[in-house]
């Protein structure tokens, strides 16, 4: 609906349509014309708009007209907006409005003001060595985190609103000279066409954005970390920041990229290597250990070292419950125990942490309810478990599907659900970029990152998993420095 | 032209799954009938195979189209068709032994405590959601796999060659050339590889040299496959025929297994799981082809067919198996030799025929 010249009019349509009592219609005077600024009490700063609006609008001496308004106000973020739709937008957005009457455009202030958190390093990817600051929960700030890593023209921001209730900001982020254009477009496209009441946190974009409905895998990368995201879009990535969420999106998203650590980047390669050994290892023990050992006791006891078997049947002797429902058992208790300790506050998590683990495991060791070995092999799951945060959930909803079939089937049924899960996850691909890129297909010159990290120096180029347009990122030049010393 | 594979993957494909069905009860068959020589038998056999993909990957240099496109050229949409069926039959009864052979494994060797066909019935599924998949698919499976099959085989070669009597296979041809060229006949059930090759042609971009590396890859499974028959001879020398499962029993003598449990295990399951995938590739072609030659666009309803027919054989003539497997050894082991080495080694004749506009195909 286009704005009138007559006020009167136009702020009874914005009157009746922005009906709330923290909506305020602020009439002043600009050279005796009648004037009303409109604005939300707690978005704006109010003395702001003192400074910035009501005093240019008292000394203002020039004939109404909307050039000469929006000539009269040194606001930085000032704009002209032409219908009554977008003055409602611009109100919801924090901004404050200013109409004049015998003007048929409104002036659009930004001058947000809200409260919220400082930078802090974010729980789940703390590191040693590395910066230890975090995205938060208001996009300008977290584009200005990205901009102060990447100080270069090509970093763009793209701006799209989501949310038919929420409006929320979503912005867009990539270096024009490295990201594939056709990916931009397309997930462009793709955040242009959700049509959702509220988006409250980037989770939503991120199973909107996703291109298989039912994934087991996550299918969009994620981090908390403004250096994380910068390294991930100088290899070609594209970012998604939400409003409102202090975690951002990445696109395409590879399943290595959850074995990798930050403190990776800034230690030794050799220690690196090792932790991504060790993070690899420990989810292999934990997704499979409970269900081997089931299947083992159960099916195939020729596994097992005949002096580890009679540690094993003299200590599941008059154990009442079979291996299998003794291990289900066990897993449940810890996932209750996981799911409180996570949800309760941060003592009182303590408390249950230590009366589930040490009281009621041993407990249950000592009456003879569970075995120690089954025991120590869930607690055993449940810590390595955590040496891949991100993957966390899905891999224990896989790893109560392998325990299932482990103690149902025995070994061949793990074999065959294994290999079900490597074909799934071969033939998986997200905007045509494969989950299991460089392992399959097999893309030799990105090893250099995989399971083996390699030093700085081998790192010359981008990553070919991911489409980009530029692919040198790194040129050592001789400086003969070395031969004169 | 947009590729499903690439010349690698074509390479660790056949790295991956070509010697791993030969190390299940094949050594035991030849065994039985050119003793000593087995190991020549096999040599003749990994020979024809070899001319044969030498030759297909000549049809992959030529060929601007792919293997049906090529088939429908040369003989029309019905002759296409007829040819495609009698393929997709090789498939079909190609499957049969190597799926009996890995039912029998899981069953008699794994749950010696509870031995049951039930245990083996996941691996259906398994082919079901393989055979929905893309060519790529396997092309991806080649890249993770070769590296299973390569480490299976090395922690067998390294427990089991220490064992060996390598005097044992001396002196050569012993046992006479009939046997010899006997037993290799009633091998060909397991051989005729080039005839997955077929599927390859125009799947991948054929450059320079990449016909070599092909046939260099082949040479390497092919060694593979002998030294595994070499030493699992000259491991249990007259008793060899008599041990049915050569993998999982020539490494049975190492010492370190006493001490560590079934240390060959892992050895064992990295090779179960390279057999998986090895089993379901006739399935997997013998859908693709019925896709082709009945236009199926659901790929869902075909890989039913062929995997709930294989099921069936399996479960109704699971008590005939050792009749169905000579037969596989007698009368049937002709047709093989003619389908899985023959045909395809005729594929480059395929290609004389000038090329249509392909990309309309």
């Amino acid at each position: 609906m286009k704005m009138v010249k007559n006020l009167k009019t136009n702020i009874k349509y914005l009157q009746k349509t922005l009906d709330s009592e923290d909506v305020t219609f602020l009439e002043v005077k600009i050279k005796n014309t009648d004037a009303v600024l409109i604005f939300i009490n707690d978005l704006v700063n109010k003395d702001a708009i003192g400074e910035l609006v009501l005093r240019p609008a008292f000394n203002y001496d020039k004939p109404i007209t909307a050039q000469n308004l929006f000539d009269a106000f040194f606001s930085p973020e000032k704009k002209q907006v032409f219908s009554l739709k977008d003055v409602v937008n611009e109100v919801l957005l924090g901004n404050a409005i200013l109409l004049a009457d015998g003007v048929d455009s409104a002036l659009s202030f930004g001058l947000k003001q809200f409260e919220k958190r400082s930078i802090t390093e974010p729980p789940t990817s703390t590191v040693i060595k590395g910066p230890r600051e975090g995205f938060v929960e208001s996009l300008p700030v977290n584009i200005s985190l990205m901009r102060r890593k990447l100080k270069t023209q090509d970093l763009r921001f793209e701006n799209v609103t989501i949310g038919r209730y929420s409006k929320t900001p979503v912005a867009l982020c990539y270096i024009t000279s490295i990201a594939d254009k056709k990916l931009v477009k397309a997930i462009k496209e793709k955040l242009k066409s959700i049509d959702i009441d509220a988006v409250l946190d980037s989770s939503y974009i991120s199973k909107l954005l996703g291109e298989h409905k039912i994934s087991l895998f996550k299918q969009i990368g994620n981090t908390e970390k403004p250096d994380i995201l910068a390294a991930k879009i100088l290899e070609g990535r594209i970012a998604i920041f939400v409003d409102g969420s202090p975690i951002a999106l990445t696109v395409p998203y590879l399943l290595i990229e959850d074995f990798q650590s930050a403190s990776d980047y800034y230690n030794s390669p050799y220690s690196a290597t090792v932790a991504r050994v060790l993070r690899l290892f420990s989810v292999l023990i934990a997704l499979f250990l409970p269900a081997l050992f089931v299947a083992a006791e159960l099916f195939h006891l020729q596994l097992i070292p005949l002096s580890f078997l009679l540690t094993i049947v003299n200590s599941i002797k008059g154990i009442p419950l079979s291996p299998s429902y003794e291990m289900f058992l066990t897993l449940l208790i810890f996932e209750i125990l996981n799911e409180a300790s996570v949800r309760m506050p941060k003592y009182v998590g303590m408390v249950v942490s230590i009366v589930g683990g040490l009281v009621l495991g041993e407990t249950a060791v000592n009456a003879g309810i569970i075995s120690a070995p089954t025991l120590m092999i869930i607690a055993l799951s449940g810590i390595c478990l955590y040496t891949v945060p991100e993957l966390e959930q899905t891999f224990a909803v896989l790893r109560a599907l392998f325990l299932i079939i482990g103690g149902s089937s025995g070994l061949y049924g793990l074999i065959c659900s294994i290999t079900l899960l490597i074909i799934y996850l071969i033939s998986f691909e997200n905007f045509s970029t494969p989950l299991c890129a460089p392992f399959s297909p097999l893309i030799i010159k990105d090893m250099k990152d995989g399971i083996y990290k390699g030093f700085i120096e081998e790192h010359q180029m981008r990553p070919l998993s991911i489409k980009n347009t530029n692919k040198r990122r790194l040129k050592i030049k001789k400086t003969g420095v070395d031969n004169e010393i | 032209m947009k590729f499903e594979l690439r010349t690698r993957q074509v390479c660790l494909f056949l790295i991956a799954f070509i010697p791993i069905n030969k190390m299940f009860i094949l050594p035991s068959v030849l065994a039985k009938i050119s003793n000593a020589d087995m190991w020549i038998s096999c040599l003749i056999s990994l020979s024809l195979d070899l001319l044969t993909i030498a030759l297909v990957t000549f049809t992959c240099r030529q060929s601007k189209t792919d293997f049906f496109n090529l088939v429908e050229n040369t003989f029309g949409k019905v002759g296409s068709k007829l040819i495609l069926s009698v393929f997709f039959v090789y498939f079909m009864l190609k499957a049969i032994i190597p799926i009996n052979e890995q039912k029998e494994y899981v069953e008699l060797t794994l749950y010696t405590l509870k031995p049951s066909i039930f245990y083996f019935l996941p691996f259906f599924p398994v082919v079901f959601y393989l055979c929905i998949k893309p060519l790529r698919v396997i092309g991806r499976a080649s890249d993770v796999l070769w590296i299973c099959t390569l480490i299976g085989y090395f922690v067998l070669l390294f427990l089991s060659v220490t064992n060996a009597d390598f005097s044992a296979i001396l002196p050569v041809g012993v046992n006479g050339a009939n046997k010899i060229v006997s037993a290799s006949f009633k091998g060909f059930n397991w051989f005729g590889d080039g005839a997955y090759l077929l599927f390859f042609i125009g799947e991948f971009c054929y450059k320079k040299h990449d016909g070599i590396k092909i046939v260099a890859s082949y040479l390497l499974s092919a060694l593979i496959i002998l030294s595994f028959m070499i030493i699992f001879y000259c491991i249990f020398t007259s008793i060899a025929h008599r041990q049915r499962f050569a993998f999982t029993e020539i490494s049975k003598y190492t010492t370190v297994i006493n001490n560590l449990g079934r240390f060959d295990y892992i050895g064992i399951v990295l090779l179960i799981f390279s057999n998986t995938f090895s089993i379901s590739l006739p399935l997997y072609f013998a859908c693709r082809i019925l896709n082709r030659i009945f236009n199926v666009k659901k790929k869902w309803i075909t890989a039913l067919c062929v995997v709930g027919v294989q099921a069936l054989i399996l479960l109704t003539l699971n008590r005939f198996y050792l009749t169905i497997e000579n037969l596989a050894k007698g009368g049937f082991a002709i047709f093989f030799f003619i389908v899985g080495n023959v045909l395809p080694a005729f594929s480059p004749l395929l290609t004389l025929k000038k090329e249509k506009n392909y990309e309309n195909a």
